[in-house]
């Protein structure tokens, strides 16, 4: 028999190592016995996924026939796809957001933010089609939806992989909170005047900087943050 | 009211029943096992044939879980089964109402293990050892043993009998209903989370009569000693950590009414306790967990505190308006309520049924038995110990990569002057 040099308990002849530490068992009197089965055995089972299929089904039924029940009623009463496009594009982001995940087990959030991007600025477009405002959509609406989308993208991959300290959360938070104002006076003004000067931006920036600087010193320095968190602590 | 519906091939949940089938998700199930590793190897066939034959027995286990509109209830099940199985290395896996036939009970065969798992909604651990006794009882007698009906094995010729299926709660629920305050959140002692679906057990082997004297050194019992050195590992992880603020420690101590409230019954009838440390008073040592460990549950198990708590349970139950809410409202609200207070104040669960008692006869085939408590709501560990003859089988498991709490655990008694056996379904 053999025994863990760190923990002192006994192990399994056939355990190659410790199952508390890990720690490879090397005891030349008690080599491991590859022969005799193992305490557990090794074959692994899994419970099937439920299927949602069915309930998938429904939903998409009920979404699709009043999507469809709208876009009729008022091809056959106005002549063309007014009001209905607002209905038809709610249908699209129940479908969305209610049954693929019933189709698909654990998207991954990066994917799910991809789907809303592209559901948000379907259903914008959309509205955009019965005010007429295909111009605004495409010189306004559009680039404000992808540089939001572009931004919640970055903010989850940065959640993700790198720190989830409040600190770093809040710094990087505040500093994409301005470069998105900062692109959205960009547009509007773009859209409106075609050149770009840089105003309540400019303002809301300072402010954003002037808040990042100390928390960005508060996260570097240890001594810092540790009297923050007695001076802050609940 | 169940012995009456019983008749008619249904029962209603008991308490407790209610709870875990609210609770109960795609990706998670109150499942526990209770195994017993024999001393020759399995035979299959056989072990299907004692099934066969002690499933009518217990007509508890042969249910199946049905939605009804204002409550989840159990009927029969006259589907074929419960068929004996292959061991896996991933045990207590998720039970699904409407797959396997609906049966909640599994059973499971590994060289010289026999393995049972039950859906808690039907029956607690006294309840499990019951039938397992019983179907090991069967199991010996087909190989040819004689092994008598006395020491908890049930007589599979006679016919069930309606105390059995009683619904305790109801029965003894008395006239005074008190609901204990909400704990504070506790130490949650989570870790990093497997991939579904994956159950880390470890279990340790240590004698009976070493720890027994150990426990009366500090004049307490087993279920006392090992549940202050549980929490005197969390603790000290706890501590480890260095959060900002330490949180309390405490722990969900199952407890047996049976031994305050006499019933028959082999479905649920268990209430818990909650012993708790706060690091937030100072520092303990060992002893003095134990020493508080041994007053508090003393203190919180005692025949009114333990009745007035499930008469409330059992109001609510009975509470007209909350009857006529439909029970897909039921189930919300009840699996909110756990959340708040059967996880977030706990740090763990650890359970002790004690000893796995048989008659003689049967003992000499046996090595040992073990208890898996099967995956928390929340990727931490959970502890549990039974013991049969001079092995004592401390049990870890859980869906957390990380083996601090077992390793810490089986260190401490390794320095208490224990000789622990280890083995686990970890990969090597």
């Amino acid at each position: 028999m053999s025994y863990c040099v760190n923990c002192g308990v006994e192990l399994d002849k056939t355990a190659r190592s410790c199952p508390l530490c890990r720690t490879p068992v090397c005891n030349p009197n008690a080599p491991v016995d590859t022969g005799s089965p193992t305490p557990f055995p090794t074959e692994r089972k899994e419970v099937l996924p439920v299927t949602q299929l069915q309930l998938a089904l429904l939903l998409s039924a009920m979404i699709l026939s009043a999507a469809i029940c709208c876009g009729i009623v008022n091809l056959f009463l106005g002549g063309e796809l007014s009001w209905s496009l607002y209905i038809i594009g709610s249908a699209i982001v129940l479908w969305v957001c209610l049954v693929l995940p019933l189709l698909i087990h654990n998207i991954p959030i990066l994917l799910r933010v991809v789907f809303g991007i592209i559901v948000c600025g379907l259903y914008v477009y959309l509205i955009s089609l019965t005010l007429d405002g295909t111009h605004w959509f495409m010189g306004l609406a559009l680039p404000i939806i992808l540089t939001g989308g572009a931004i919640v993208i970055l903010l989850s991959f940065l959640r993700m992989n790198v720190g989830r300290s409040i600190l770093t959360s809040a710094i990087v938070g505040i500093g994409c909170a301005a470069v998105f104002v900062l692109l959205l006076e960009l547009f509007i003004d773009r859209f409106n005047y075609g050149g770009w000067s840089p105003s309540w931006s400019l303002i809301a920036l300072i402010g954003c900087v002037g808040l990042m600087i100390p928390l960005i010193v508060v996260r570097r320095i240890p001594s810092l943050r540790e009297s923050m968190r007695r001076r802050f602590h609940t | 009211m169940a012995e009456k519906k019983r008749s008619t091939g249904w029962f209603r949940m008991d308490n407790a029943g209610l709870l875990y089938s609210a609770i109960q998700k795609e990706r998670y199930s109150a499942v526990y096992r209770f195994s017993v590793v024999m001393k020759e190897k399995v035979q299959p066939g056989v072990l299907q044939r004692a099934v066969d034959i002690c499933m009518p027995r217990f007509p508890g286990f042969q249910v199946r879980i049905r939605h009804g509109y204002f409550w989840n209830y159990m009927e029969q099940n006259p589907a074929p089964g419960p068929f004996v199985q292959e061991d896996m290395v991933n045990p207590c896996q998720p039970v699904r109402y409407k797959e396997d036939n609906g049966w909640l009970v599994r059973f499971f065969y590994y060289e010289r293990r026999i393995s049972l798992e039950v859906f808690h909604a039907l029956a607690d651990g006294f309840g499990a050892m019951a039938f397992l006794r019983t179907l090991l009882a069967v199991y010996l007698r087909q190989l040819g043993h004689d092994i008598p009906n006395s020491d908890g094995v049930l007589d599979v010729t006679q016919p069930p009998r309606r105390e059995e299926v009683e619904d305790a709660y109801i029965r003894y629920a008395g006239k005074r209903a008190y609901r204990d305050p909400m704990g504070k959140t506790a130490y949650q002692n989570v870790g990093t989370s497997e991939p579904f679906y994956t159950l880390n057990v470890t279990m340790g082997f240590l004698p009976v009569d070493a720890l027994k004297k150990l426990a009366k050194g500090y004049g307490v019992s087993i279920t006392e000693y090992l549940t202050a050195v549980l929490l005197k590992v969390i603790l000290d992880k706890q501590h480890r950590e260095r959060p900002w603020k330490e949180k309390p420690v405490a722990l969900a101590i199952p407890v047996n009414l049976r031994g305050l409230f006499p019933t028959d019954t082999l479905r649920n009838f268990i209430l818990t306790v909650r012993p708790v440390i706060d690091p937030r008073m100072g520092e303990y040592t060992f002893p003095e967990i134990v020493s508080q460990v041994h007053h508090s549950i003393r203190q919180m198990a005692n025949r009114q505190r333990l009745q007035a708590q499930f008469t409330f349970t059992v109001r609510i139950q009975e509470n007209a308006f909350l009857q006529r809410l439909p029970g897909v409202f039921k189930s919300m609200f009840v699996a909110g309520r756990y959340e708040a207070e059967g996880v977030r104040p706990f740090s763990g669960t650890y359970t002790n049924p004690g000893v796995f008692r048989m008659p003689q006869e049967m003992e000499r085939h046996v090595e040992r038995v073990e208890l898996i408590l099967g995956q928390a709501t929340v990727p931490r560990m959970h502890c549990a110990s039974i013991s049969c003859g001079n092995t004592m089988t401390i049990t870890f498991a859980g869906t957390v990569k990380e083996r601090a709490t077992e390793r810490d655990f089986f260190r401490f008694l390794v320095k208490e002057g224990l000789p622990v056996k280890v083995e686990s379904n970890r990969p090597d």
